[in-house]
This record gives structure tokens, sequence and C-alpha cells, in this order.
């Protein structure tokens, strides 16, 4: 059984390998096994178009909880929430507050100075990872996140260790520290890399491990996108490549894909010790009709 | 004349832009071979590259000046041309604005060892994008190159790098960092900075805070020198030896992203944009066959199976390759009097020297009447 036993799943890889497609399909699938999930975005820009909305949907995705079906929501995380939530907790007063989230001088503070964007958008996480029930028990069972492409997912996992060398004390240490008794708990957060059948993302995906670790985010596994399906027997394979010797066919370059991903699964399997868990191409894009739910449903073990 | 062998034989600085994970640094570091080979000196400037492309240029190791690639067996040796590359290193590059700008060397000293600058360019959106103009303006003065080819850094927006100095200097802007630092000024403003300390105690503590101002008060003091270069890069841009390239992959965003950028680009900030390289494209798999049993000499029931499997995926590889030659005539029509040049996806060798220099042939030889495999 995957994804289930957690509270908090990262879900990272580079740019254009299926990050928001799996991260959609793992909060869809935990909905219909009754667990109330969240699945976030970062919005690195103001006003710019959700992703993960879209798959929904909700292409204007622009708030902090948008519900899809009884179990799951949709949300997308910014650094402004952040800051006005942060503000709000510490200033003495509400007269200062006012003054504060009025002045444009501390709104350019805030998005310029140094990592306070990323700050704004971790403290906004860290408060619906904080929030609970009426009767005590989290609002959110499981929380996904669609994490943005590697070097802003290492920038925002390895914010707590960078900014608490520069700020030891304080209410933004404090909550650098609460951030980071989930994150770096193995128990409550994983991080999950999906990465495509080729050669080079997989040994991109494996620096990523390195560098979440360095991190001390723990990483659950590996995902291997796209997995091309293989309709050939061995001796089919073998005469096609003695057929395609001789001349360009259109269907060589799946050939040639098909073996590259089996050698790309192996190589995987051969240096990473988590588990790698392959997920089949798809052309469907609609999530609810998707066989990538259900198959992630039979991974999770909630359906057979 | 092949407009790509055009361009390296008339620009000075070759600027590629693109969306992240289209091949750009590939694309850029084979503009360079092929400009080498035309007799150019060349220095290729590339910004995170994989760890595969860096270690095959040799900056894998961040080195502080550009080193000689090995172009052995890749450039005619009688030849005068050569290939350097560089690595950006944007912490490099802001202590050498420091050491040089600084009003004096203690101010210089006290700054390198502020904690808030030691961090500044891992933290300050845009600050790899500026660095990087700021990198550009010292080689552009060096004369031992007569070319140089700029990777832009990765980002979902190809433009993001047009835009930087403005949103790094959101942060660099000289009446910001005035606020933080007390001192005169009219009533608002100081009352401005004492609400600012306010929000800036209770959030880091006393002593960040100081930290942070003594950064505010010395980095402020580089501002102007920065914004000067910045805005002489500005014009620089603008200017007949500059040209910029769109890297662009067969994908559904590659229309809207064309056209967006040749817009920005050539209206709104008035640069030169020479063309649209389509990378990965199936172009070049025209004149490719469909399997067909009837072809086969002799009777061969498994390859005939075989063949039959194989025909969805032929349709399907023809289909995309017909979506990409429809792609390149739209990309054409968008750009005006741009051009767009394909290249053929070559997977994971595109990022060893030897994938360089099939890369570099293609840039030259012509794009038509190659079959790749």
């Amino acid at each position: 059984m995957y994804f289930l036993n957690r509270h908090t799943l990262l879900i990272s890889g580079k740019g254009g390998v299926g990050r928001t497609a799996v991260s959609a399909a793992i909060g869809l699938a935990s909905s219909k096994a009754k667990k109330r999930t969240l699945v976030l975005e970062i919005a690195y820009e103001e006003g710019s178009q959700s992703a993960l909305g879209a798959r929904f949907g909700r292409p204007d995705l622009n708030e902090e909880a948008c519900p899809i079906n009884d179990f799951l929501a949709i949300g997308r995380l910014n650094a402004k929430a952040g800051h006005s939530l942060f503000l709000r907790t510490i200033l003495p007063s509400k007269t200062l507050i006012a003054a504060a989230l009025r002045s444009k001088a501390v709104h350019k503070f805030l998005t310029a100075a140094p990592s306070l964007h990323e700050m704004g958008i971790f403290y906004h996480l860290l408060t619906l990872l904080q929030k609970t029930r009426s009767d005590g028990t989290r609002q959110y069972e499981l929380i996904i996140i669609d994490m943005p492409a590697t070097g802003h997912t290492l920038a925002l996992t390895g914010l707590p260790a960078i900014l608490l060398r520069l700020i030891p004390a304080g209410p933004i240490a404090r909550a650098l520290k609460e951030g980071q008794s989930i994150l770096n708990n193995p128990e409550l957060c994983e991080a999950w890399i999906v990465t495509l059948p080729e050669k080079l993302p997989v040994t991109e995906a494996l620096e990523l491990v390195d560098g979440l670790t360095e991190t001390d985010v723990t990483v659950g596994g590996m995902i291997l996108n796209r997995m091309p399906p293989d309709p050939f027997t061995d001796d089919e394979r073998a005469a096609l490549d003695a057929y395609c010797d001789a001349e360009h066919f259109f269907g060589q370059l799946t050939l040639a894909r098909i073996r590259a991903a089996k050698v790309a699964l192996s190589e995987l399997k051969n240096r990473f010790d988590s588990p790698v868990l392959d997920l089949p191409e798809v052309v469907d894009t609609d999530l609810v009709t998707n066989p990538l739910t259900a198959y992630i449903g039979e991974l999770m073990g909630t359906e057979s | 004349m092949n407009p790509i062998q055009d361009l390296i034989l008339t620009r000075k600085v070759i600027v590629c832009c693109g969306a992240g994970g289209v091949g750009k640094t590939t694309t850029s570091a084979a503009l360079g071979l092929a400009a080498a080979r035309q007799v150019k000196n060349v220095l290729v400037v590339t910004i995170d590259p994989s760890k595969r492309l860096a270690e095959a240029l040799g900056v894998d190791r961040n080195p502080e000046r550009p080193i000689p690639v090995d172009t052995t067996g890749l450039i005619d040796q009688s030849s005068t041309g050569s290939l350097a590359a560089w690595m950006l290193d944007p912490q490099l590059i802001a202590d050498r604005v420091v050491e040089r700008f600084s009003g004096s060397n203690r101010d210089a000293s006290t700054l390198m060892n502020n904690p808030i600058y030691q961090n500044v360019t891992a933290m300050v959106a845009g600050m790899q994008e500026y660095t990087a103009v700021q990198a550009l303006y010292e080689f552009i003065h060096d004369e031992r190159y007569d070319l140089i080819i700029l990777d832009t850094p990765p980002s979902r927006d190809a433009l993001r790098f047009l835009d930087a100095p403005e949103r790094a200097s959101a942060f660099l802007d000289r009446r910001i960092f005035n606020l933080f630092v007390p001192g005169e000024g009219s009533a608002i403003r100081r009352m401005t900075t004492k609400l600012l300390e306010k929000v800036m105690d209770v959030s880091f503590g006393p002593e960040t805070r100081r930290e942070l101002q003594q950064f505010f008060q010395l980095f402020g003091g580089l501002l102007s020198q920065l914004n000067h270069n910045q805005s002489e890069m500005r014009r620089f841009f603008g200017g007949q030896d500059v040209s910029f390239l769109l890297v662009t992959a067969p994908t559904s965003a590659a229309l809207e992203e064309t056209q967006f950028f040749s817009r920005r680009a050539t209206e709104e900030l008035q640069l030169h944009v020479a063309g649209v390289i389509l990378n990965r494209s199936l172009t070049h798999c025209r004149n490719w066959k469909m399997p067909d049993t009837d072809r086969i000499e002799r009777p061969d029931p498994v390859l005939s199976v075989a063949i039959s499997k194989l025909r969805q995926f032929s349709l399907r590889e023809r289909h995309l390759m017909e979506g990409h030659v429809k792609l390149k005539a739209d990309l054409a029509a968008l750009s005006g009097h741009g051009w767009v040049y394909t290249l053929p996806h070559l997977g994971p060798d595109a990022s060893t020297l030897d994938g360089l220099s099939a890369i570099a042939d293609f840039m030259t030889d012509g794009e038509d009447d190659k079959n790749t495999k």
C-alpha cells in the first residue's frame, strides 16, 4: 500500500514529467478511499493560470481550498496569503496589523526581500498542515503538494535550514521549526519523484533524490510515468529490428522508445532502493475516466 | 544562406531564450561549436546545465573563469576558431561587483561577511538573471571572444530573462532600500521606516533586523553602479550586434509561446529576434515509409504479426510528424520576418560532445533531406 499512510506527500520532479497529473490522480484515488484529501499547487506568480485547477475544470483556481467532492479539495499556495496570515499572528495590535497590511512599503519588502517570498508560501502551507476540525482531528488527512520543478523544490525544502541560520529566534524561526517537524519527519511526510523512462530523466531524478536527502526530506519512492506499453514478443522485436535496419520506417522511434524505457526502468531499480512504480502512458486527459486514477487506486490498495 | 550560419557570422552576442526542458542549453552549446567551426572565438555562457552536459563541456566544477573546451576531432585543427565555456556562478559575480564598487575595502569585507549578503544570490528572485546580465557585461568587453552565446536561466516563461533586471530591481530599488535604513527624511518616511522596523523586530528579532539594515545600507551604495551597468546592457541588447533566439519544442504551448515572445521582444522591448529553433522535431522523418507486410520478400509469419502490431505506432508517428510540419508552418507565419529552423531529437546522446557535434552539423548543413535514426 502506497501513499495513504502519510500525512503529507511532496510530488516533485523536473518540468514536463507529469507531476500535476500524478498529484491530481493520487488525490482523486485517495478521496475515493474516503480520506479527507487536499491537493495543493504553488502559485509563483500572482494571477497565473492554475495547471492543477485546469485538471478539474477550474483554471482560475485561486483559493485555499476549493471542494471537488465530499472528500477532495484542491487549493493554491501563495506568498501573499502566507504573509498576511503571518502578520496577523505576530503583530500585537489590530491597528498595527491593518497598517502593515495596507503599507505598500511592507508589501514591497515582503515580496522583494531575500527569501520572504518562499517564506510566505511556506507559512501558508504550514497553516494548512496544522488546520484542525472542531473535534481536534486534522482537517485534511492527506495533503498532496504538486511541487515546483527541481530547483524551486529544493529552494523550498532547504528554506528552513538556510533561514534558521540567519534568523535563529523569533516567530519566523518558530514557524520554520514547526514546518521542519512535519516535512522532515519520515512518519508524516514523504517526497515522491516523478520521472520518465528515459536515460537522462532517470539520472536527473537520482540527483534530485540526493538533493532532497540533503534537505532532510525522505524520498518515499519514484514514479516512472508514461511507461510505453510493449505488445511485442522477443522474436517479433528481433524480426522488426532486422526489418528496420535497411530503411527508415514510421514506428521505429516507438520501438527504440520501448527498448530505452525497459533499460531505464531496470537501471532505476538497480540504483534506487525505495519503491519504483511505473505508470502506463495514457492518452485520456479526463481525470475521472482516466485509467491513471484507477491504477493509482490499485497501488494504494483501495481498488482491486 | 542558411539563417543560422548567417547569424553566427554577423553577431557578437546571441541570447538563447526558451522555457525549461526544451533543450536550450544543448542548443546553445551546439551553436557555439558550429560558430567555432566558422573560425570564430566563441564563449558559451551556460546556466544550470545538466550534469552530463557540464561534464562534457568541462565546467562541472564551477570554474572561476571560462575554460577552453577540448575540441579535438570536432574542429579542424588548423582552424583558428575556438570554443570556451563558462557556467554562471551568481555569488562569484556578486562578489566581484562588491569588490570593485564598494566605497572602501572595509565596506566590501563587512558586506561580504554579512550573513544576509552571503545568501543573497540564492534567495533573491531574479538574482540569477541579474548576475547573468552582469557577467555578460564583463565578457563583451573581453577581446578574446568574437561571439558570446548566452544561455538564459530555465523558467516556464521564455521571457523571464528579459524582465529580470526589472524584477531584481524591485528588490534592488534604492528607494525601497532607503526605507530600511534609519535616517533623515519626511515625517511619512520616518513613520514608514518605524513601522517596518517594528514588523522586522517582531518577525526576525532585533539582531537579524540589524544585519538586514547593515546589508541594505552597504549594498544600497552599489546600486547606482549596478543599475548603470544594467541600463547600458539594455541599450546593448537592443543594438545590431545582438540577436535573440527562441528555442522551443513541439508541444501544444509552442505556438502561444512564440506569439507572446515575438510580440514582447520585438514590439515592447525593441529587441532583434532572429528566429525560432524548433527542437526535437520529427519533420526530418518526412520521407520515411509505412511498414507493410506486402513488402516482405519471403513469407515470415513472425514478422507479419510484428508489422501488424507496429502499424498503430507507425500511424501515430506519421501523424505526429504531420503535426510538426504544420506547426513549423504556423510558427513561420507567426514570427513574421523571422525564420523557423528545425532540429531532430537526438535523445540522451545530445549531451555528449559527439552529440553536440551532430547538432552543429544539422545547424550548418541545412535542415532538409536528412534522415535520423
